[in-house]
């Protein structure tokens, strides 16, 4: 039963993403990637971390890719302006040269510890209170960094709207 | 999995259709009655089957039937149709899933076994609620977009950045209620509410959180696309907004969709600051403790409020003919109103006389609770439409200006201030 579910949320997840970078429309392709972010939800409600589901959800679908919607909206592209020639040779080209590096992932994913096993997880490990706890005891400083990253990120991105203001 | 496992779960789930989907035709009737009651004209008021009219509230079914048997035309410019059609599904199914996490009881204990009363039992309730609120947005966007249309484009546009500057405010909002309660579980935070402040006042978030009440309360009504936030559809100036292009039951899902998600942001406000299913002076705990009282209470009020009710009935709905329509309504009523103090007191009186055993009291005071519960949820509700027939529209800068420039760091100092006291007091 949990095989499948599998399956069929991962199948939605590849959809997505082949569909979000072929698709020429980019209302459609924004949407496509939807579906992605929504079967990846699905595959860490699946591993029991309710509260990562959440946050998918809540983060990417609710905020991210709605604030992507309206932009594109916003900005009204026709789609004739994006057409590209050759855009699947070229995507050909590019998948072949990225081949290695998908063997290097697929080896660092064989590598990894307990491949397989995964018996030892409680049950409500991807609770809140669980996952609070680790997050602020055991990795308190990376956090912390991370927010400030975040925090750059917001400051940086106000700067630069600002300085083409001026000009 | 054991007969009564089941039986809850699906009482549970059946209270919660109750509350969403049921909800949704009364609350057609209460906006149109009150928006009568405050522009000084009746309303809708003449519907009836058999003469039966229950103040009018025979007019919403008469209109669900309009729009399920409306002709379902769409335009030849709409090219988009899966999205087109896609788009209502989205907000009603968005603001239906908001609702099932709602606590309308607290837990119940049948046997050995405990039961969570939410139609989906989840200790993420909060967040639950975030992510399927917000996901309504992609119905008005996709709505707007598909339907190929000036008006309706700039429709979805102000919805879309309505809500993306307004959810902002209103999950820091939430940050400062979840720091007070230390907990994102919709029952313990009902739970907290039930204790008393200073002796007398109930902990009510109101009470507790004044700041943080009023940014949610603002904030949900923009979440809702309810006036004084709803520049998503200013008939004024952009004919019906995003549903322009909308016909029959396509815009009966949008219509009803929208009453949905907002009887669930009222229900989150009853939960985060009205005490949600709890009795001002009476938590769980004293209801099961005093009930052969309440039973005592219920018999005695009952008949005397009934009779007032009936005389009130008589008095407004009695017609000169004899043979009119209307004078039979009031029989019926009358009927009616008899027919349930005489059940109610025979129950009561029974268990009063026989005594009623500890799983008996729990399923009572849960059902007690879910009244509560009710009776607030309309209350709020009734508040939200006071408010869309009293106020104006709010210009779009002046909205932007009252999201960014006043919610927002109001609602930052509020987690500052009460982070303070929390980890000071």
């Amino acid at each position: 039963m949990i095989d499948t579910i599998f399956l069929i949320l991962s199948l939605f997840a590849l959809a997505g993403a082949i569909g979000m970078i072929t698709l020429s429309n980019t209302m459609h392709s924004a949407l496509s990637f939807l579906v992605t972010v929504f079967a990846i939800a699905g595959l860490y409600a699946l591993l029991n971390a309710s509260f990562l589901f959440m946050v998918q959800i809540i983060i990417y679908a609710g905020a991210i890719i709605a604030l992507l919607l309206f932009i594109v909206m916003f900005l009204n592209i026709k789609e004739d302006k994006l057409k590209e020639p050759n855009r699947y040779n070229i995507m050909l080209v590019v998948a072949i040269i990225l081949a290695p590096v998908d063997y290097l992932l697929f080896q660092a994913f064989l590598k990894m510890p307990h491949i397989g096993d995964f018996s030892t997880t409680l049950d409500n490990f991807g609770d809140v209170k669980m996952l609070g706890n680790e997050l602020f005891k055991g990795w308190l400083v990376p956090f912390e960094a991370i927010s400030v990253l975040l925090l750059v990120a917001l400051i940086g991105s106000i700067v630069l709207a600002r300085k083409k203001e001026r000009e | 999995m054991n007969t009564i496992l089941v039986i809850v779960i699906v009482v549970n789930i059946i209270i919660a259709l109750l509350f969403s989907l049921g909800a949704a035709p009364i609350l057609v009737w209460v906006e149109r009655r009150v928006a009568g009651f405050i522009q000084d004209r009746l309303g809708p008021n003449r519907c009836n089957i058999a003469g039966i009219r229950l103040g009018g509230l025979i007019q919403s079914f008469a209109d669900m039937l309009k729009l399920v048997f409306k002709e379902d035309f769409r335009a030849g410019a709409i090219k988009e149709k899966f999205v087109f059609m896609l788009a209502p599904v989205i907000v009603f199914a968005s603001a239906f899933l908001s609702y099932m996490v709602m606590p309308f009881a607290d837990n119940l204990t049948i046997g050995k076994q405990t039961f969570v009363m939410q139609g989906l039992p989840t200790n993420l309730g909060i967040l639950w609620f975030l992510a399927f609120a917000g996901l309504s947005i992609y119905g008005i966007i996709l709505g707007g977009w598909a339907s190929n249309n000036k008006y309706s484009l700039l429709g979805s546009i102000r919805a879309g950045a309505q809500v993306i500057s307004y959810e902002a405010s209103m999950t820091l909002a939430i940050i400062s209620v979840l720091i007070t309660y230390g907990s994102v579980n919709l029952v313990d935070m009902v739970n907290f509410q039930s204790k008393l402040l200073f002796g007398f006042l109930p902990a009510w978030g109101v009470v507790m959180q004044p700041l943080a009440a009023i940014i949610f309360i603002v904030t949900a009504f923009a979440e809702a696309n309810r006036t004084p936030f709803d520049i998503a559809e200013g008939e004024s100036e952009i004919v019906g907004g995003y549903h322009t292009e909308y016909s029959a039951m396509k815009f009966g899902l949008f219509f009803v969709g929208e009453y949905v998600a907002m009887s669930a942001s009222s229900a989150l406000i009853v939960t985060l600051f009205f005490g949600g299913y709890n009795l001002p002076w009476l938590g769980t705990q004293s209801l099961k403790d005093n009930f052969t009282l309440i039973m005592e209470v219920i018999i005695v009020l009952l008949p005397i409020l009934s009779f007032f009710f009936g005389r009130w009935i008589l008095k407004n709905n009695i017609w000169p003919k004899a043979d009119d329509i209307r004078n039979r309504e009031s029989r019926w009523l009358i009927r009616a109103l008899v027919m349930i103090n005489v059940v109610v007191i025979v129950v009561l009186g029974y268990f009063l006389y026989s005594g009623i055993g500890s799983n008996g009291v729990n399923i009572a005071v849960a059902l007690i609770q879910i009244a509560t519960f009710a009776i607030k949820l309309l209350l709020m509700n009734f508040v939200f439409v006071w408010v869309r027939w009293t106020l104006p529209r709010f210009r779009y800068d002046q909205l932007q200006y009252l999201g960014w420039r006043i919610l927002l760091p109001l609602s930052i100092a509020n987690i500052f201030i009460t982070a303070l006291v929390v980890v000071g007091v």
